[in-house]
């Protein structure tokens, strides 16, 4: 050692708990060199660090043999595969995950079956947002109630009343009650409006003939704008509002819901209906 | 009325990026939870949180250490405090494979004693030798040298510090080197020469007297 011209080189004590990292190349380059150096001049570390680098070795071709990808057995069963597919499929992301979610606009709009939620900044003066709120928030007597009637009476009540035909979404839950309906209008065209009563609070339905997509404004986001099951959640003045487009029918249910508690309502209505 | 299955990009994204990890998870859980249905209801949970959780995955880095990171998360969280650790039972078959070698004298030693053995050991002893070693030690051992993640990686998987990983690799590859010499004895691969496996095998040979 007193031939060494290094000043502070490794010692023995050093580089036996520096042995396994040296050998599996996670030392800084300087600090691995200086080990090098120890380790072919002293016999005795030589000799050790054969022996650690045999054991680990063996760990890594044991361990490689008995669970790696060639093991007999260590591939997942094909059952589980099925099973996280499926798992996948079915799950339901909390809304506000999928709405964070990055999703190229492109991607989606070729998917043309996607379904998605997007939550967006209302528009100013968006019609389909402003004028459903300011009407729902009125609570203008009802022209037909439930009461009067059995429930699928309503939807004929407006037969002849309006030039297109008002098919609400069957939300298919005892909690969610047609109270009735009325006429209204939504950007100067005729409406059908449907009150619902909810566990808590108040939902309004408007449903309007949107031939020309004027009304809706998914068409600035997605090239295909009658796509079934784009569902916007838009808030405004304390309401979540979820507007959609289906065949030429503009669609905006205002309700004192938030925006998961709304999804969810949509989801029960979307899951009888297929 | 409207179509609420999620086969939008961001699944077909996900399923692209993560699903074809699937073997090196599973064959890590069954490590950890010592069976198989624990194994499958892990992995499948790892999925499950990885998909809801996709949006915080950084594109373009490890998904891999990413689905490891949740699997361990998920085991430490769930099912560590319900799966019970397996006794390593030494059966009637492994003591009867015992008596047939165990007066035989040592004769097989070459360049590295430590070492030598490696490779005439059977698949089933080197799964229950992995399993004896306490988690941690387990967990740094699959990680980094099965699955060969980095010492950093390990660390970012386990959220411990590099100097962790360091020292429970080392004291992780001394314990799985003495539990593996100690299965090929007793289930008669080798004979019991090398100096590790000799101090197994006289604490085995007491406990065995003291029972009989």
């Amino acid at each position: 050692m007193s031939v060494d011209p290094n000043p502070a080189p490794m010692d023995c004590s050093d580089i036996e708990r520096l042995l396994d990292p040296w050998l599996d190349g996670e030392m800084a380059p300087k600090e691995a060199a200086e080990a090098s150096v120890h380790v072919e001049t002293c016999a005795a570390c030589r000799t050790e660090a054969d022996s650690r680098r045999a054991v680990r070795d063996g760990i890594r071709a044991t361990l490689r043999a008995a669970m790696g990808p060639e093991a007999p057995g260590a591939a997942a069963p094909e059952e589980l595969h099925e099973r996280i597919a499926n798992a996948i499929a079915h799950d339901r992301r909390p809304l506000w995950r999928r709405l964070l979610t990055p999703v190229p606009i492109a991607a989606a709009a070729a998917c043309v079956l996607a379904f998605m939620f997007v939550l967006a900044v209302a528009r100013a003066n968006d019609p389909l947002v402003e004028e459903a709120v300011q009407r729902h928030a009125r609570g203008l007597p009802l022209e037909i109630t439930a009461a009067d009637a059995a429930t699928d009476a309503v939807p004929e009540w407006f037969k002849g009343k309006l030039d297109f035909n008002p098919s609400p979404p069957r939300f298919h839950r005892p909690d969610v009650k047609l109270v009735g309906a009325r006429l209204s209008h939504i950007s100067d065209r005729p409406a059908a409006y449907m009150r619902y009563e909810l566990p808590r609070g108040h939902a309004g339905l408007f449903i309007v003939e949107d031939h020309d997509g004027r009304l809706f404004p998914a068409r600035v986001l997605f090239s295909d704008d009658d796509v079934p099951g784009h569902v916007r959640i838009v808030t405004a003045r304390g309401y979540n509002i979820a507007i959609w487009h289906r065949n030429g029918i503009a669609y905006s249910l205002v309700s004192d819901l938030d925006a998961a508690q709304l999804q969810g309502l949509l989801e029960a209505a979307a899951l009888e209906a297929r | 009325m409207f179509d609420f299955r999620q086969n939008d990009s961001t699944r077909f994204e996900f399923e692209n990026l993560a699903l074809k990890h699937i073997d090196p998870l599973y064959s890590a859980a069954l490590r950890l939870t010592k069976n198989d249905r624990d194994a499958e209801d892990l992995v499948q949970d790892t999925f499950l949180r990885a998909y809801r959780f996709f949006d915080k995955f950084e594109r373009g880095t490890n998904m891999k250490a990413w689905l490891f990171k949740i699997l361990t998360n998920t085991f430490i969280n769930r099912y560590r405090r319900v799966v019970k650790e397996r006794n390593i039972v030494e059966g009637s078959e492994r003591e009867a494979v015992h008596e047939r070698f165990i007066s035989r004298e040592a004769s097989d030693s070459a360049a590295n004693p430590e070492a030598w053995f490696f490779d005439r050991l059977l698949s089933d002893d080197v799964l229950q030798a992995v399993d004896t070693l306490p988690i941690d030690f387990r967990l740094v051992v699959i990680l980094a040298d099965l699955q060969e993640f980095s010492y950093k990686e390990t660390a970012e998987i386990l959220d411990v510090p590099v100097g962790t990983v360091m020292s429970r690799l080392y004291r992780g590859r001394r314990l799985l080197q003495k539990a593996l010499a100690k299965y090929a004895v007793l289930s008669g691969v080798i004979p019991a020469p090398a100096a590790g496996a000799s101090i197994d095998l006289e604490a085995y040979r007491r406990r065995r007297g003291k029972s009989a």
